[in-house]
């Protein structure tokens, strides 16, 4: 997926952009939800923050009636979740264009995180996501492995996060 | 900085990731010709400004939902959060705590 | 080797030397130093002169509270720093260093007259000198007081240092790392809890690395307290040096500067200056220690006065000899043993002068042994030496009675007033103090935060219960994150425990008002000071503190917060707690801007949102301007073309043919679901049943209390899909508005709303021949169906597009949006389309000049939150059939519908000259000041009709049709016509052409 890479030798946090994905905004009444998840092959999870993918599609529990749907390009499910529209109202609105994903990974990547994320990133299971805040951009965190995470975006927000991450691993690489 | 419990995500997290949304349980008349004047005034200026536990509501960034909280405007501290739409929690001394 | 350093003593490295300037001269320190000790090194005591009087003055302690020896220091290019403390900063290779507030020099000062003129001066001089005559205060006082006051000089040149910030959360967070914080760390760091040790110097181990003859568990106290960081790094424990807690916030939030790079001879490429952590700990520990007191007696400042302790400190951890023939003064039993180490390193103390009548016998048995006299019940009246101390007076007390001094040689004056807890941090929390008759001293008592406090920092004194208490400390802390562990134990030989008494002034057989005895050194405040302001009729010791600013200058009365209290509460002939300490508040040292700013500054100052189309806007020489948090393109210049020219050709070209805009900051949300039109029915003024699929309308929105919140082009795409548009600025504001209706009053509405703003790019096309352009381009609309105010999913330029038809510049217009990722592509494309139309780019200047020449409003600008539909002539979009919609009730408020409200009209210059935006408007140029102001101008442009136009908001504006205001100006006054707003094309022929 990655198509643009900025890396310097043994760095230890690597910011890579991540191709372009269909993404959808999923919005569901809890009664609706797991009619409307067999119509899109999808298990909805219940929990903020939690994730469960199926078929090559992932969805993300945002809050109690919203989902956020990552698949590969071409993934059709706006034909299913049309065709179950009368029984399972809902809004299933592309996002693809609205946000861009960038890979954080590395030995400090929490480090990196830890400079302009107020949570405990640190303690989110890997596994799981969370809309939280880099400095004053609201993003969506994906943790996929100790070191490894996904950023998405706005893009227009995009070139301010973009700088601040070259800061800080600038300073990380200083090594103080 | 406060820590704040978002009913929702059933998590406590950092102020930074939560907005204010002004006071709690004024809930907009279902008929609002039918009000007075002075009646419609209230409902739109009027507010308690209390010292000490006060009833607001704020907003996740994180779900993207609104709550209630009970707050002490003293010490800043949140004495209990709860989902919009419930009822106004008591103030008892455990939410006191 | 300077002449006041022990060949090998202290914890500096003697075979590295670094060398440094201080005030142009050169000096030798070591690696390890700081300023002020390699200064002492070298005999140095003078290192600056005070604020008020201009005083000479020396370093009084060796730490953070230091309020004397503020110096400046430049480590490069802009990388000048004013008031760095000299007891804190250390020595680097190459430090450039000078004093401050002298002039010509630091030995002969100018400046000094003022303390001649002491009397002056005193408490409150500023209320009662520089009171009249008035005309004085601009041209005499103002400028004159400017010029003298300051302490230090600014920087003036940008700060080339990186700053950092980092969030950190841990277990326990334990602030000190003397013998207390030490223990506390231990004891915590069982169980696997996640602990950070910090510590403000550059070493851990507290005032153990001053009290090196102290055995702990049998090891002297230097390889205790290594062998325990050792422990402790082994366990995993964060330990970090150079960091100050500066702040103690809500919930255990602790705001740190780390200092990373002022030590560093050659920084590493890039690394931050400082770094500011913000930490969130489960549990605190506040183990500061203390902070020694001065004793309050004439001549107090001179240079060679000092704080016992930190005598004790530059002699163990500095090998520096303060003196070679030291004095001592004391209330408090720590003195002699500094005086007793002194001693032991060749040092010839003159005299120890307590103030107490009983000593303890050991203490005496040692000043025997040593030769050194003790002169107890004694006070000391005065001392002497200009830019050194070279004698003290001491004279003895008995009752209230001051027998006869006598002077006695020394070439420093060591002083100890006792002790003070460091209660800072713990009072931010706003814990409450309690008064400790016994120690005389403030402790603290009711917590409001998980926090702990141990050893010297709640009124311990004597390092076996110090330890003990850390320890215990750090285990309640582990019991609060429901941990166990075990509790420590240590055994302490040659402890120093000791006692004192506080003092008010010293005993004196002078004239206590001729005193100058201080208490607050930086700010050069008085004991006399004190008195004065309570005889004046302060009461309240927060009133004292502002009239005479005692522990109001950088060091916020660290040393004289106590004596200030005690001297005023005596005045006042209450007991202390009945007057109580001053509110202390972060930073608790002075911390740099660059480390409250971390990496907001250049680029990242603010967040600035930019389009998919801001590169060819740049590339395309725009000019830019800030909107909400967007970057605009303003304007495009050709060559030699200023703005109005450039602006003028930009409207002209769209009004002659076609125009092409950016509009991709305009919000955008998608509002779908079953009920999505009673949704939009109840949000906006407008009526939405009845609008058609495939149809666009403009959409009014506004507050509960009837007020213009927004505004847009709301389309609709099908009958559950509205695709709703708000200003640039109103987007989030108003998504947020929606979300609350929709979650906390309609929670039954089946309607979800996405913000879409930046999944689509958006291009406007405006101009006579937007329609003939934009044709060939389009497929998937029909043309025959298709007026203005039209809607269509469509691909445009062969990318999937939702096209909209409509108009905000009074020509025909279009707006394209395509997912952002081919909003350059499309931009592109209709340049090229539109170059045999003469396409021409234009920014928000133009479009603003466009649309006001139209009447249509910007809200926010011709709106500001206190305008109705009605006020704004907005009459027509009011859906007057429907029941309610958010705001209506308040339409038909008495002060909404009462005569004489502020209503948007036109306004047309008499002389054809620009009104400023904002300008007052007066009905009567002649009537007296003030003047009675109707309204003001809301929007004025130099427009395509040869004449500029204005828009105002004017009281009963709508009945003032044709009638003359004025708008008085500094150049002269305005006259004005009312108009209608609508200047240009009232009949919307061009729309429908």
């Amino acid at each position: 997926m990655t198509n643009q890479k900025h890396q310097f030798d043994a760095s230890p946090v690597v910011v890579e952009d991540l191709a372009p994905a269909l993404r959808l905004s999923l919005r569901v009444k809890p009664a609706h939800r797991e009619t409307l998840g067999r119509a899109l092959g999808l298990d909805l999870p219940t929990r903020v923050g939690s994730r469960a993918a199926a078929n090559g599609a992932e969805a993300l529990c945002l809050g109690p009636d919203e989902w956020l749907i990552v698949a590969p390009e071409g993934t059709d499910l706006a034909s299913p979740a049309r065709a179950a529209y009368a029984d399972a109202p809902h809004s299933l609105v592309d996002i693809s264009d609205r946000e861009i994903t960038l890979r954080l990974s590395g030995p400090a990547v929490l480090d990196l995180l830890a400079a302009c994320c107020p949570r405990n990133i640190a303690a989110m299971p890997v596994g799981a996501a969370a809309r939280t805040v880099f400095d004053s951009a609201t993003v969506i965190l994906w943790r996929d492995g100790p070191t490894d995470f996904r950023m998405d975006v706005w893009r227009s927000f995009a070139p301010h996060v973009r700088s601040l991450l070259t800061q800080v691993r600038t300073e990380i690489a200083a090594g103080l | 900085m406060l820590l704040i419990h978002c009913p929702y995500c059933e998590d406590t997290l950092p102020e930074l990731e939560f907005t204010y949304a002004g006071e709690a349980h004024i809930a907009r008349p279902a008929d609002p010709s039918a009000l007075s004047d002075d009646e419609w005034r209230d409902f739109l200026f009027i507010r308690t400004n209390a010292r000490g536990p006060h009833y607001e509501r704020w907003r996740h960034i994180g779900c993207g939902r609104f709550f209630n909280a009970l707050r002490d405007t003293v010490s800043d501290r949140f004495l209990t959060t709860y989902k919009a739409g419930e009822a106004r929690r008591p103030l008892t001394n455990e939410a006191a705590e | 080797m300077s002449r006041y350093r022990i060949s090998g003593k202290g914890r500096v490295d003697h075979s590295a030397p670094v060398s440094f300037t201080f005030d142009g001269k050169t000096y030798r320190g070591l690696r390890g130093d700081t300023v002020a000790s390699a200064l002492l090194a070298n005999g140095v005591h003078l290192m600056g002169r005070s604020f008020k009087y201009h005083r000479p003055r020396g370093a009084v302690s060796a730490g953070s509270e230091e309020p004397n020896a503020l110096i400046g220091t430049s480590r490069g290019k802009g990388q000048f720093e004013p008031n760095t403390r000299a007891t804190v900063q250390e020595l680097r290779d190459g430090l450039v260093t000078e004093s401050q507030n002298k002039w010509p020099h630091l030995s002969f000062d100018i400046g000094a007259v003022n303390d001649r003129a002491y009397m002056l001066f005193s408490a409150g001089f500023y209320y009662k000198t520089f009171m009249w005559p008035k005309s004085f205060w601009d041209k005499i006082y103002e400028p004159v007081i400017r010029g003298a006051a300051g302490l230090g000089k600014s920087p003036t040149e940008v700060d080339p240092d990186r700053y950092a910030s980092r969030y950190l959360h841990t277990d326990v967070l334990v602030i000190g790392a003397g013998a207390a914080g030490i223990a506390a760390a231990l004891s915590a760091a069982q169980s696997g809890a996640d602990v950070t040790l910090v510590d403000e110097n550059a070493e851990m181990g507290g005032s153990l690395l001053s009290d090196p003859a102290v055995q702990i568990d049998g090891k002297p106290a230097w390889d205790w307290v290594e062998a325990q960081l050792a422990r402790l790094r082994a366990a995993g424990v964060r330990l970090m040096t150079r960091t100050t807690a500066i702040g103690y916030y809500h919930q255990n939030m602790v705001g740190l500067c780390q200092r990373l790079t002022d030590h560093l001879d050659n920084p590493p490429a890039n690394a931050p200056r400082e770094r500011m952590w913000r930490v969130r700990a489960e549990q605190v520990v506040l183990a500061q220690g203390a902070l020694e007191k001065p004793l309050v007696f004439d001549g107090n400042d001179r240079p060679g006065v000092m704080l016992a302790g930190a005598a004790q400190t530059y002699l163990h951890k500095y090998g520096v000899k303060v003196g070679d023939t030291p004095a001592v003064v004391t209330s408090h039993d720590s003195a002699y043993f500094a005086a007793f180490d002194l001693a032991d390193s060749g040092a010839r103390v003159a005299a120890i002068i307590d103030t107490r009548d009983a000593v303890r016998p050991d203490l005496l048995e040692g000043a025997r042994k040593r030769g050194i006299q003790v002169l107890s019940g004694h006070t000391v009246t005065t001392t002497k030496g200009r830019l050194r101390v070279k004698s003290v007076r001491a004279n003895p007390v008995r009752g209230t009675h001051v027998g006869a001094g006598r002077d006695i040689a020394c070439d420093c004056l060591l002083m100890s007033g006792g002790w003070t807890p460091s209660l800072h941090l713990f009072s931010h929390t706003k814990g409450s103090l309690g008064w400790d008759a016994g120690s005389n001293t403030f402790l603290p008592d009711r917590k409001t935060e998980a926090c702990e406090i141990a050893g010297a920092g709640r009124g311990l004194w004597g390092y076996e219960a110090v330890l003990a208490d850390g320890a215990a400390a750090g285990l309640r802390a582990l019991e609060g994150l429901n941990r166990a562990g075990h509790s420590a134990a240590f055994t302490v030989a040659n402890d120093r425990p000791g006692t004192g008494v506080t003092h008010t002034e010293l005993p004196t057989d002078g004239n206590p008002g001729k005193a100058k005895a201080f208490i607050d050194f930086q700010n050069d405040v008085t004991a006399k000071d004190i008195r004065l302001a309570v005889r004046e009729g302060m009461r309240s010791i927060e009133h004292v503190k502002r009239y005479t600013t005692n522990g109001m200058a950088t060091d916020q009365g660290k040393m004289s917060n106590i004596n200030g209290l005690m001297i005023a509460a005596d005045a006042l002939g209450k007991q202390p707690p009945q007057v109580g300490l001053t509110t202390f508040r972060p930073p608790y040292t002075p911390t740099s801007f660059g480390a409250f700013c971390g990496y907001l500054r250049g680029d990242t100052f603010q967040l600035t949102r930019k389009t998919p189309i801001d590169p060819w806007a740049e590339a395309n020489g725009a000019v830019f301007e800030p909107v909400a948090q967007w970057r605009r393109a303003w304007y495009f210049p050709k060559a030699g073309e200023d703005m109005h020219a450039a602006v003028l050709r930009e409207c002209k070209a769209t009004r002659a043919s076609l125009g092409i805009f950016d509009a991709s900051t305009l919000g955008k949300i998608e509002v779908a679901g079953p009920d999505a039109v009673e949704f939009m029915n109840r949000m906006y003024t407008n009526p939405w049943t009845k609008l058609q699929p495939g149809r666009c309308r403009y959409g009014l929105l506004l507050g509960e209390d009837g007020f213009i919140r927004d505004d847009g082009v709301i389309g609709r795409l099908s009958p559950d899909l509205f695709h709703v548009t708000t200003t640039t600025g109103g987007a989030a504001r108003v998504l947020t508005m929606m979300e609350d209706y929709l979650q906390t009053e309609w929670p039954d509405l089946d309607v979800w709303l996405t913000s879409t703003t930046e999944q689509w790019a958006t291009v406007a096309l405006n101009g006579p021949n937007a329609l003939k352009m934009l044709k060939p381009l389009v497929e998937g609309v029909d043309w025959d169906d298709f007026p203005h105010m039209s809607c269509a999913e469509c691909t445009v330029a062969g990318l999937p597009a939702r096209l909209f038809r409509l108009s905000f510049t009074g020509e025909v217009g279009f707006e394209v949006n395509v997912p952002a990722r081919h909003g350059l592509t499309l931009w592109t494309a209709l340049m090229e389309a539109g170059k045999p139309y003469d396409i021409c780019p234009y920014g928000t200047e133009t479009m603003h000049v466009l649309r006001a020449e139209k009447g249509y409003i910007i809200v926010g600008q011709d709106t500001d939150g206190t305008v109705t539909p009605q006020d704004a002539g907005l009459d027509w979009a009011i859906g007057k059939a429907k029941k309610d919609f958010v705001g209506k009730r308040s339409l038909s408020r008495p002060d909404i519908v009462a005569k004489g409200r502020k209503q948007l009209v036109g306004l047309l210059t008499e002389d054809g000259s620009l009104l400023q935006e904002g300008a007052q408007i007066v009905l009567d140029p002649n009537q007296p000041k003030p003047m009675k102001m109707v309204g003001h101008v809301t929007s004025s442009y130099q427009s395509t009709m040869g004449h500029p136009i204005a828009m105002a908001v004017i009281e009963g504006g709508f009945d003032k049709m044709g009638e003359t205001v004025f708008i008085p100006m500094p150049d002269g006054v305005r006259k004005a016509r009312i108009t209608s707003t609508v200047f240009y094309d009232p009949d919307n022929a061009r729309l429908k052409a």
